[in-house]
């Protein structure tokens, strides 16, 4: 393990933001619908009435359970040292004679916001045609619980799910970690924090539209400012909530950014996506590069048009649709492995 | 945030009838006072602002209203369908009368449908017109680029060949044909079994829209020669070219191998051929070496043909599904019935030019 700074992104970092690729056309005339709802930049005060809009709304058990397909229940297990419970939900096949894979699910919301149950329902639809459970961990949020506290909930739930493979009726060799966005970030740094303790051998991680790097200092970030969703301005909300002064600077843990992470050698295979038109593009790209760099196993899908989270905010359009299928694909090849 | 709007989408979807809510309605209903007119306007202006296609537009009639939309437009032989998940699913079945529609406004009767018997909602209706106007600008600027194939387009398609037809009356059977905007046409000859019959192909344009009908001939498999590229005037001469090649087609079978479909823009040399070869002309040794060969076993044609066309000897055989060894057993039977080799490549060729002249005598 290491804190020191990892190469940055790149040549052309520094240089003046360029002409934004467009958006998709289908993605375009949806973000025209939702700007209101979605504007590209959150400010810190705005984080309260964000956790209170529709982000706070949650699918009830009932509609986790996919006509009884999975039996649902929340579980509190052990935190970090010191630290409070954290509360899982856990969707087990219903009936299942073997054990089954498993998805260990990382929400998003920029750090800041979202819960356990926001794009579970998605996962649950995959997992049920693959016969897969899906887990997802209720962490605790930035800015009143700063680094390392989400990244260590995310860990502990992990490590009590390796540990109680057997009650839970998983394989503890078929666990896939998976996140969007912050979840996303929060996935990668839970396969580093696995591979530098020795924790539980993730079976691979599944990263969407990943949130990595807190120096939000991207051609992409530069370009996309005040475009599309979750633009520069949110995104260092997002990571100023979870690091204070330190965002940006020297001595950023990659457990918190794992762009930091100097060594992206022994980890698991990766799925990586993103949108051309989104802050989180060349950190994506970058990500994978260099976990292929290190010898590594990734597959990477860059959407063209595509902003933040938008397989997930317009899932009908043409672009988002191939982007899903890409999902399920993957995940179906790298459970079937 | 990927997959909390999605959630959203998914609660909200799920309404007292069933129907799937459009994501302005969904939104409106957080915010009663949002008006999903307004929002309409703004998907579809913004969708033609970009550029979109007319899949994209009939997408969002159908996202937006929660029903299956279409777009139909006979004269462009055009047939869009996209349910309210966003997927393209074609059906064989017309639109239903009774469906809520609207008139694109173009000659031609491109028309916009809601596979709904109605009555349409306020947004239903609102959505109707701002995608049929947003169809009205892409079908404004797009050619008909679609291949004639039904019945009817024979005799339109005698008249656009015809180098004797009156300018009205070519100019009016591009229009049945859908191919009066079309930047280039070809003409195709197709085999029958009364003799040659015509079609017209569009070519597809650039920037242009998926349309149903990919750049073949036909789609009933029958023979085809496909002609030159012309504009409307210019059919009779890329008739002729479509003709030619035609006599270069085989059938495909043991006793006749080779393409079903022949470009006449890729035959080059081979075309001084078609003047001087076919059924009245003196066969020469080659081709009665050749006949003599076929006589000798029913693999014999094939397997030449396949020599003369496959990049090696272990692509031929591949392409045969034979063994390597048994391939070459078969080539070296061949060579002795025919009397040349033909492994090497003065060989090959002159094997290739006896198989086409084979089939020029059996295509007049």
């Amino acid at each position: 393990m290491t804190t020191t700074s990892a190469p940055g992104p790149g040549p052309g970092s520094s240089a003046v933001a360029a002409v934004p690729p467009p958006f998709d056309p289908e993605l375009a005339a949806a973000l025209t619908v939702m700007a209101e709802y979605v504007p590209p930049a959150y400010t810190a005060d705005l984080i309260p009435a964000l956790r209170q809009g529709y982000l706070a709304a949650a699918p009830p058990d009932e509609a986790l359970s996919r006509n009884g397909a999975f039996e649902v229940s929340e579980r509190l297990v052990p935190g970090p040292d010191g630290a409070p419970d954290v509360s899982l939900t856990s969707c087990l096949p219903a009936g299942a004679t073997a054990p089954t894979a498993a998805i260990y699910h990382i929400h998003g919301g920029g750090m800041i916001m979202g819960n356990n149950r926001l794009g579970t329902p998605e996962l649950l639809e995959w997992a049920q045609e693959l016969g897969a459970a899906v887990i997802s961990v209720e962490y605790r949020l930035a800015p009143e619980t700063p680094h390392p506290g989400p990244v260590e909930d995310c860990y502990a739930g992990l490590a009590w799910v390796a540990g109680h493979a057997e009650e839970l009726g998983i394989d503890q060799d078929r666990i896939v970690v998976a996140g969007g966005s912050a979840g996303g970030g929060l996935a990668a740094a839970v396969a580093l924090l696995a591979r530098d303790r020795g924790g539980p051998a993730l079976h691979a991680q599944m990263l969407m539209c990943p949130m990595l790097d807190d120096r939000n200092d991207t051609p992409s970030a530069r370009q996309m400012a005040g475009l599309g969703i979750w633009d520069r301005t949110s995104n260092e909300t997002g990571w100023t909530a979870l690091l204070g002064a330190a965002r940006g600077g020297p001595g950023v843990s990659p457990y918190a950014a794992p762009a930091r992470a100097t060594d992206l050698s022994g980890l698991p295979p990766a799925f990586i996506d993103v949108g051309s038109a989104e802050t989180f593009r060349d950190e994506a790209v970058t990500y994978a590069s260099r976990i292929w760099q290190a010898g590594g196993i990734a597959e990477l899908h860059v959407w063209p048009g595509g902003f933040h989270g938008f397989a997930g905010l317009v899932p009908q359009a043409a672009v988002s649709r191939d982007a899903i299928a890409a999902q399920r694909s993957w995940l179906r090849r790298i459970l079937a492995a | 945030m990927p997959g909390q709007a999605a959630w959203l989408a998914s609660a909200l979807l799920e309404e007292d009838d069933g129907r799937v809510k459009d994501l302005e309605v969904r939104l409106a209903a957080l915010d009663p006072d949002a008006s999903a007119a307004v929002r309409v306007i703004a998907y579809f202006d913004k969708l033609t602002e970009s550029g979109a296609g007319l899949e994209a537009i009939v997408r969002g009639a159908a996202v937006l209203t929660g029903y299956p939309a279409r777009l139909a437009d006979e004269e462009r032989r055009l047939s869009v369908r996209v349910e309210p998940d966003g997927a393209h699913r074609r059906l064989a079945s017309a639109p239903d009368p009774s469906w809520l529609r609207a008139d694109v406004g173009l000659a031609g009767g491109a028309t916009l449908w809601l596979e709904s018997a109605g009555p349409a909602g306020p947004v239903d209706a609102m959505v109707l017109e701002r995608a049929a106007a947003a169809a009205r600008v892409v079908l404004a600027r797009t050619p008909g680029r679609v291949p004639a194939s039904g019945r009817g387009d024979k005799a339109a398609a005698e008249v656009l060949i015809d180098g004797g037809s009156d300018p009205g009356d070519r100019r009016h059977a591009a229009r049945v044909l859908g191919v009066s905007r079309a930047l280039a046409l070809r003409a195709v000859a197709l085999a029958t079994p009364g003799g040659i019959e015509p079609a017209i192909l569009a070519e597809p344009a650039a920037g242009a829209y998926p349309a149903p009908g990919a750049y073949q001939a036909s789609g009933d498999n029958r023979r085809s020669g496909i002609g030159t590229a012309a504009d409307l005037d210019g059919l009779p001469t890329s008739w002729a070219a479509a003709r030619t090649a035609l006599r270069f087609t085989a059938a495909g079978t043991s006793d006749d191998p080779g393409p079903r479909s022949v470009r006449y823009d890729e035959l080059g040399g081979l075309v001084l051929l078609a003047g001087s070869g076919g059924p009245g002309t003196p066969v020469i040794p080659d081709e009665a070496a050749l006949d003599r060969a076929a006589a000798a076993a029913p693999w014999i044609l094939v397997t030449l043909y396949a020599v003369a066309t496959s990049v090696s000897l272990r692509a031929a055989a591949a392409g045969l599904r034979v063994h390597h060894s048994t391939l070459q057993e078969r080539v070296e039977q061949a060579e002795r019935l025919l009397g040349w080799p033909v492994r090497d490549p003065q060989g090959r060729h002159r094997l290739y030019l006896a198989l086409v002249l084979r089939r020029l005598r059996r295509n007049p």
